[in-house]
């Protein structure tokens, strides 16, 4: 029953992959959303033998590499995070697989988006099932290569072709980072296993075998792969392009699963991560300067898809954040609770654009409250739980991470960027909704009539995640968190997180609401300067308030700090102007024509063949057919042997 | 006395080299010097002979003699023809044959 979980995800991306067209479009839908499920009903025991019984089960399976130094074998483990992984990743892919049948429906290639879809979802439960790092590393490409298929699915746009390399390769570097990691693990441990390594590390608490300085730079290289998978702060770049691919593939991968991945590895490697604080401080900070950076992002995006890509960066910040504070189940439980309802903002997300007809601009939306109320709904249910809203799934596992971070008091900062960005997160979710649900319509006339609720399909998905982000942190607090003390902090700090978190939504209608009507300057930053004359003609009150010249400086400086977070801080600017065109031109420059059209080309084939052709044709031009300078030659050379033989 | 017409034979000869060599108008001074040349040796070998007192060079100088005979007969042979080709016999035009 254990290995079959494993099984079944990959029997159904090979049939769906290899026979999709014997079985049909219908059939494919059916055959894998059953693989899955059944796939769900198993974790689902799983999860009750190991974690509710508490007994973790260990399966070898058989060795791999089997040499002098390095045995390693093919192993499943399962214990509470795997069987905690399990679950999220087994029922978010079930349902997502429920939810594509109805969002694709009419496209031509569904048997290959069904079998990628598996197929990402076995790799990820062999990612999280392994009990050494290697068949780890398996599900971490495997996850990268799917990732890569899937943005690409749909491979006749060049925009799904870029952002799917860019994925891969950002992804590479986080990649190579783990490789690097499991070298040095291999070379101060000797072996790959977890078990084996956490036995070793907590020996190592009496500081007798390990050294503390490779640990260090063990853990800061498994960071870097966790930044690399998790799209943190510096290598975040891949996921707001990823949005690309279908929106299924966006729930699944870039929101439920695949990006967790990063932070399954910190919570699976905690053990090494606790013989480093130094490593624990650099997560604890890059996590939350991530949450905070996202927030700030995703306030002003205008893609219905990238605002919720930059919560979920957000998001993920914050569970890098409390891995840092050594609170691994926290994070876990984070992991899991983000996972429903990122996934229903997401489908929810995906049901309005198939709703209005592929449209993903927010600003080209509006008024749908009446038309698409169950979306609505759904939607709402997932930003309330995603801004921690009292009672819903986010709040157990969000404020319980805030108040875990202030009570590390030496870390204050992480804890006043999680609250900003709470404050944030609740901002953005609000405005989302606004923009798309009740702020009067700006779409055109004939796709707001066509406007509909979704298939029957696609609501079922829905409602369960849904159903899922309201009651799954209130019923796993106790099973996950029962290892988490709860800190002792005051109730004003207690209450900080919440206040903010309604405060921001408070300010998204303030903003929504009153402003927008005034100063269509919300609206289009871009042509502020012409709708600032227009306003200054109609005496708008935004204008009237502030005085037409300081309005007009307002307006500037409101100009560049819109375009300096919509476009994501730069990041995308400063990374390809300054690495990755100058690497370019390194490599172009320096590697292509000087080293291998240069000087290897010198001295190597060309240069030689030069010299020898200017030799012969020199020799040859000795043979110049005038008889008598044959005949001087012949003379000189005749006295030179004849002098020469006669030295010797 | 043997050293100056040592001498004399090898400055005849040089001085056919150098027709050979420096000439570039006509074919028939080449053929010349070539016999030039040959005289050069069999008058040399004559020396030779005499000097030493052996029979020997004065035998190579009259085959030298009969070789010479023939090859400007065969050499004037074909100057005739090539004339009849080319209707000149300037060595300049020899240059046919290029490396």
């Amino acid at each position: 029953m254990y290995i079959l979980v494993l099984l079944m995800p990959l029997l159904s991306a090979i049939i769906s992959g290899l026979f999709g067209r014997k079985i049909g479009t219908k059939g494919v839908g059916v055959l894998t959303s059953t693989c899955i499920s059944i796939s769900v009903i198993i974790s689902s025991c799983i999860f009750y033998e190991t974690v509710l019984n508490s007994s973790p089960t260990y399966i070898k399976l058989w060795r791999w590499f089997d040499s002098d130094l390095l045995i390693t074998y093919f192993g499943l483990q399962f214990d509470s995070i795997t069987s905690i992984m399990l679950i999220v990743i087994t029922s978010v892919s079930a349902l997502v697989h429920i939810y594509s049948i109805g969002y694709m429906s009419g496209d031509p290639h569904i048997p290959r988006f069904m079998s990628y879809l598996s197929l990402f979802t076995f790799l990820m439960i062999v990612l999280v099932t392994s009990d050494n790092f290697i068949q780890l590393f398996i599900g971490w490409e495997g996850v990268g290569l799917c990732s890569y298929l899937l943005i690409n699915f749909w491979l006749t746009r060049i925009k799904a072709n870029k952002a799917a390399m860019k994925a891969m390769l950002i992804n590479r570097v986080g990649d190579i980072g783990l490789v690097l990691a499991m070298i040095k693990i291999f070379d101060e441990f000797g072996t790959l296993e977890f078990s084996t390594i956490y036995s070793i590390m907590s020996l190592s608490s009496l500081n007798l075998y390990i050294d503390k300085e490779s640990i260090t730079i063990i853990c800061l290289l498994l960071f870097l792969g966790a930044v690399g998978k998790s799209a943190q702060l510096g290598l975040h770049t891949w996921l707001p392009d990823a949005m690309e691919g279908p929106t299924p593939v966006s729930a699944l991968i870039h929101a439920a699963t695949m990006v967790t991945a990063g932070v399954f590895l910190i919570i699976r490697s905690g053990p090494l991560f606790e013989g480093s604080p130094l490593a624990l401080t650099v997560v604890t900070v890059l996590g939350a300067m991530t949450a905070f950076f996202a927030a700030t992002t995703g306030v002003v995006q205008n893609d219905l898809k990238k605002v919720i890509a930059y919560s979920t960066c957000s998001q993920l910040g914050y569970m890098v954040m409390v891995c840092g504070l050594s609170n691994y189940s926290t994070s876990l439980f984070h992991l899991m609770n983000h996972a429903f309802f990122k996934a229903l903002l997401f489908l929810s997300a995906g049901s309005v654009i198939h709703a209005i007809s592929d449209e993903q601009d927010m600003r080209k939306m509006g008024g749908l409250i009446k038309s698409i109320p169950f979306t609505y709904t759904m939607i709402l249910i997932g930003s309330l739980s995603l801004m921690g809203f009292p009672y819903l799934t986010g709040f157990y596992s969000k404020d319980l991470i805030l108040e875990l971070t202030y009570d590390k008091y030496y870390i204050a900062f992480a804890y006043w960027l999680g609250s900003l960005s709470a404050l944030l997160t609740a901002f953005y979710s609000m405005r989302l909704i606004y923009l798309t649900f009740i702020t009067n319509t700006n779409s055109k006339k004939e796709i707001l009539i066509g406007v509909h609720e979704p298939s029957l399909n696609i609501i079922f998905p829905l409602l369960l995640l849904a159903f899922g982000s309201i009651f799954v942190g209130y019923w796993g607090k106790e099973v996950i968190l029962s290892n988490v003390i709860p800190p002792i902090v005051s109730n004003s700090i207690k209450a900080v997180p919440l206040i903010f978190s309604l405060l921001g939504a408070f300010l998204a209608f303030v903003v929504y609401d009153r402003l927008v009507r005034v100063s269509n300057i919300w609206y289009y930053p871009i042509n502020y300067k012409k709708i600032i004359a227009q306003n200054i003609k109609n005496e708008g009150l935004f204008l009237n308030l502030t005085g037409g010249y300081s309005g007009r400086i307002i307006g500037s400086i409101y100009h560049m700090v819109y375009t300096f977070l919509n476009s994501a801080w730069q990041f995308n600017y400063v990374i390809n102007h300054f690495f990755v065109r100058n690497i370019w031109k390194f490599g172009h420059l320096i590697t292509y024509r000087v080293i291998d059209r240069g000087i290897l080309e010198v001295i190597g084939p060309r240069g030689i063949s030069r010299i020898f052709i200017k030799l012969t044709q020199f020799i040859s031009n000795l043979q110049s057919g005038m008889v008598f300078n044959y005949a001087l030659i012949m003379i000189v050379f005749t006295t030179l042997f004849l002098s020469g033989a006669s030295i010797l | 006395m043997f050293y100056e017409y040592l001498t004399v034979g090898i400055i005849l000869f040089i001085l056919g080299v150098l027709g050979i060599v420096l000439n570039r108008s006509n074919l028939i001074i080449m053929l010349m010097s070539i016999e030039l040349m040959l005289l050069a040796i069999s008058f040399l070998f004559l020396i030779n002979s005499v000097v030493i007192d052996n029979l020997i060079g004065q035998i190579f100088t009259i085959m030298i003699l009969t070789v010479a005979a023939a090859e400007s007969a065969i050499g004037l042979a074909i100057l005739v023809a090539y004339y009849r080709v080319r209707g000149t016999i300037a060595v300049r035009s020899l240059n046919l044959l290029r490396g």
